[in-house]
């Protein structure tokens, strides 16, 4: 792909953000709720004091100014004041922003380590028990409502074994530098392997949930794109060749079955993103999911235009992180 | 095996000192000169490597509970929106701060006003109190607390813009305090706009922050380096997950009218936060935190029946009630209203739905409360006499009333309305986002067709001004169902500017009278707080205004 029409594609996906930032300021802006009144509640304050908590906050100016305040100080990087922390947006969002990250990626990849050998096992032992019972247990999987396996996992590993810990994201005697604030590569930079371990403990269960529900999704699309394609004839005439029964797996038929799992995984990748709110809350995970939920409750606009805008070019990067891997796959792909 | 060789390899690149080897078997080996027989007993310890590998992970985890002799560890439903005292209206965060921060006066485990950083304070006339400090406390930073540390405090909080151009949004908890003036280095006077009784009760609402500190760090500084004087200072404020706090060993003392006074018995106090209700008890029960706040109900079996924590409970200050929109028929009517409180089987409710931890009110005030009416007549549970009211008020039956609430009551106000709906009426509930119903009931206008509005009103003060002004007073913020009586309004403003106690007291309970009588609301109960302690916690009892004050704790 040449350079010009990767720009290209980048540049396409500008309008989508522009629309995200839209919808989003209108429908925060225009639900019911006064984020002022909401400050105030239960204080003495007088009518002057709301009003000029108003003015601080530039709510009593008119809608489209605001908007256009917002996608202006958004182009520098700039999304305000938290309404109620009184901190720059950017500052809060990226305290909590690398938490996230590292609980989504564990997810992502435990969901892809498990969801991958299962699948293929499934789709080569076709319409044998074992694929039945791999089939059910991937229902079972995407069935189970994540707060309620959280819960599950917490009794069973912290309360009653007590070998994982109930939450939170390290131990409280464990202190390690914040160079990036992912806590497995700080643990890392800084030559603490005890850091490291804790880290990994306290990010197990909370993976585990958040992860398995996806590798189940996962399991199911690597099994249907494996049979297809284990149909083919380039696997008939790989096998007719007499390569080993693994290699024809593994190198013919698995790269070739890939390509859904890649643009699956992509999209659920974005949506554990935005979407952890419920294991983050479970988990005393502290995170970006339940600072937006709490923002919403807030009406905390700055923070959740920011956050939503954030969700959203996460979003897209994916699926044009995907779109490159397609071609890496398959060179007949072309962007 | 490339992926595991990559795996390996980046395992060996970050940790050195973890000897762990894989990738390429045959390069690995041949460099090595190893044979099959090698290699053999190389995979079975490798396979050890990896088993003592998932031990770490696991079996490490297995003394959570130990290791903290000396520790505590609090369990709270929300971080600290800032560690600024002065910057906030919001109780988890005034919890942490109280644990940083001491303030002028506190109260005891027993709601009783006792002095902590003043030694004594005094009434000097109606507009004036004045405070002697103690000597010798210290802030964490090691600078001396003077009364210019006082005045700078409660000047930031009570006076316009005095917050770095900003106003304090705790400006109105001070009422029409003025001013605040050093008289010596011990001795400060407040100085009020006009007569203020309750300000000795609000005083414990506000902690006292070191001027030079602002000096050193700025506003923003002050949110997050907080430079107080009391027991405990920050080691750590990891956002969202802990505040973690560590012993001050030169702390003055605190009250010495709270036994035991001196520095803190503990070496660390945490704070940390679970949002989750079933992950803070499952924390509490895996010996994982000490005190956890907020236990439903529902969950104190659970907790006594554990070897490790039990339930405690203190009487809250909150009232609650269901607010009758008196602008609308037919609860316009004050029959109507007493048919509602007679209707309502508050005892069913308590012993169902809230297991026993409510403690029913006939009026306003928490029986803990100065001026609380003892002698008030009771809204007897009674569907006769409540049908009988209607309808002699002339209510068709299958009239439609709705009570408004938010989803934390969903539950309590869909029992009141099927208690009430005995009585012939159609009542239903309906549930609201927060951030829409209340400003909403607060409004005349915006409530002008909605019925009743499930809801509450806290006391932290435990005094009526903090409670009754607000909520019954005419025009009051906080006045949902629109009540207006001239006796009530002049008795209230009488007992606001009253300064001796006893008489400010018979004042609210003749206001508390004419309420009941009038019955705006149906009056429900005050709720208890409930906490879930671990055995090990001694010499600490849950209060009623919410703090978690670790001063004194012990374990065991």
């Amino acid at each position: 792909m040449t350079a010009s029409r990767l720009l290209e594609r980048l540049l396409q996906t500008l309008p989508v953000l522009f629309g995200v930032s839209l919808i989003v300021f209108l429908m925060i802006t225009l639900t019911p709720g006064d984020p002022v009144e909401i400050m105030l509640a239960d204080s003495r304050a007088t009518p002057e004091q709301a009003a000029q908590l108003r003015a601080d906050l530039g709510l009593d100016r008119p809608l489209p100014q605001r908007f256009l305040v917002f996608l202006g100080n958004a182009l520098t990087g700039d999304f305000g004041i938290s309404f109620f922390h009184r901190r720059p947006v950017r500052d809060v969002i990226a305290e909590r922003l690398p938490a996230t990250i590292e609980l989504t990626l564990a997810a992502i990849l435990l969901a892809i380590a498990v969801a991958i050998p299962l699948g293929v096992i499934a789709a080569v032992k076709r319409d044998t028990w074992l694929d039945r019972a791999l089939t059910a247990l991937s229902l079972f999987g995407v069935s189970l409502p994540g707060f309620w396996f959280g819960l599950l996992l917490i009794l069973l590993f912290a309360v009653q074994l007590g070998v994982f810990p109930v939450g939170g994201r390290t131990d409280f005697d464990l202190e390690v530098a914040r160079v990036t604030g992912f806590l497995l590569i700080d643990s890392v930079i800084a030559g603490r392997p005890d850091a490291f371990l804790a880290a990994l403990r306290h990010l197990a269960l909370p993976a585990i949930t958040l992860g398995l529900p996806t590798a189940a999704l996962l399991t199911r699309v690597v099994r249907s794109a494996m049979a297809e394609v284990l149909t083919s004839d380039y696997v008939l005439f790989a096998e007719a060749k007499g390569l080993s029964r693994r290699r024809v797996l593994l190198r013919h038929a698995l790269k070739n079955a890939l390509i859904p799992v890649v643009t699956v995984a992509a999209i659920e990748t974005g949506s554990l993103l935005g979407g952890n709110m419920i294991v983050e809350t479970v988990f005393g995970w502290p995170g970006l999911g339940r600072l937006v939920v709490e923002s919403i409750f807030a009406r905390n606009y700055p923070l959740v235009q920011a956050a939503v805008l954030l969700y959203a070019v996460t979003y897209v990067m994916l699926n044009f992180t995907a779109d490159l891997l397609y071609t890496a796959l398959n060179p007949k792909v072309r962007l | 095996m490339y992926w595991r060789g990559r795996v390996v390899a980046c395992s060996l690149l970050l940790f050195p000192g973890i000897s762990w080897h894989d990738k390429g078997e045959r390069e690995w080996d041949a460099a090595r000169g190893m044979t099959q027989n090698h290699r053999e007993t190389d995979m079975v310890s490798r396979r050890n490597v990896l088993l003592s590998a998932v031990g770490v992970l696991t079996t490490s985890g297995g003394a959570f509970g130990q290791g903290r002799a000396r520790e505590i560890r609090v369990g709270v439903s929300q971080d600290a929106l800032t560690l600024d005292p002065a910057n906030h209206r919001n109780r988890e965060t005034q919890t942490v701060i109280r644990n940083i921060h001491d303030g002028l006066l506190t109260r005891d485990a027993d709601m009783r006003i006792q002095p902590e950083i003043a030694e004594s304070w005094r009434q000097i006339d109606a507009r004036t109190y004045e405070f002697r400090l103690r000597s010798g406390v210290r802030f964490h930073s090691g600078d001396v607390l003077t009364a210019d540390d006082i005045k700078f405090t409660f000047d930031r909080l009570a006076k316009n813009n005095a917050m770095s151009g900003q106003t304090s949004p705790r400006k109105g908890l001070l009422g029409p305090l003025e001013d605040t003036v050093v008289v010596d280095e011990r001795t400060v006077r407040m100085v009020l706009g006009e007569p203020w009784p309750i300000l000795p009760a609000m005083i414990p609402f506000q902690e006292v922050v070191n001027r030079r500190q602002l000096e050193r760090v700025g506003q923003d500084g002050m949110q997050t380096r907080p430079d107080g004087c009391g027991p405990f200072r920050l080691t750590e404020w990891r956002r969202g997950e802990a505040v973690i706090l560590e012993r001050f060993a030169e702390y003055y003392g605190g009250s010495t009218e709270i036994p035991v006074a001196g520095p803190a018995q503990i070496d660390r106090a945490i704070f940390r936060i679970v949002p989750e209700n079933s992950a803070r008890i499952a924390a509490l029960l895996a010996g994982e935190l000490d005190i956890i706040s907020e236990l439903p109900a529902s969950a104190m079996r659970q907790v006594e029946a554990s070897r490790n924590a039990q339930v405690m409970k203190v009487n809250g200050t909150r009232s609650f009630f269901v607010a009758l929109n008196l602008a609308k028929k037919p609860l316009d009517d004050v029959r109507v209203r007493r048919a509602l409180n007679h209707a309502l089987d508050k005892g069913a409710i308590i012993s169902r739905i809230l297991n026993n931890t409510a403690t029913p009110l006939r009026g306003v005030m928490s029986p803990d409360a100065l001026g609380f009416n003892a002698d008030l007549p009771e809204y007897g549970h009674d569907l006769a006499r409540a049908r009988a009211l209607l309808a002699e008020a002339g209510v068709a039956p299958g009239t439609e009333l709705v009570i408004d609430t938010t989803a934390a009551l969903k539950e309590i106000a869909e029992a009141i309305a099927a208690l009430l709906s005995r009585t012939g009426l159609r009542v239903r509930a309906q549930v609201w986002e927060g951030a829409v119903l209340n400003p909403m009931w607060q409004n005349a206008e915006r409530r002008r067709d909605r019925d009743m509005y499930l809801t509450s009103w806290g006391n932290g003060a435990l005094d009526p001004s903090d409670i009754m002004v607000p909520t019954l007073r005419t025009g009051g913020r906080g006045n949902a169902a629109g009540f207006s009586n001239a006796e009530v309004d002049r008795l209230l403003d009488a007992a606001e500017t009253e300064a001796e106690q006893a008489k400010r007291a018979d004042m609210y309970k003749r206001a508390q009278a004419i309420v009941t009588e009038q019955a705006p609301w149906i009056f429900l109960w005050l709720p208890q707080d409930i906490y879930g302690v671990a055995r090990r916690v001694q010499n600490w009892r849950p209060q009623a205004d919410s703090r978690i004050n670790l001063h004194r704790v012990r374990v065991a």
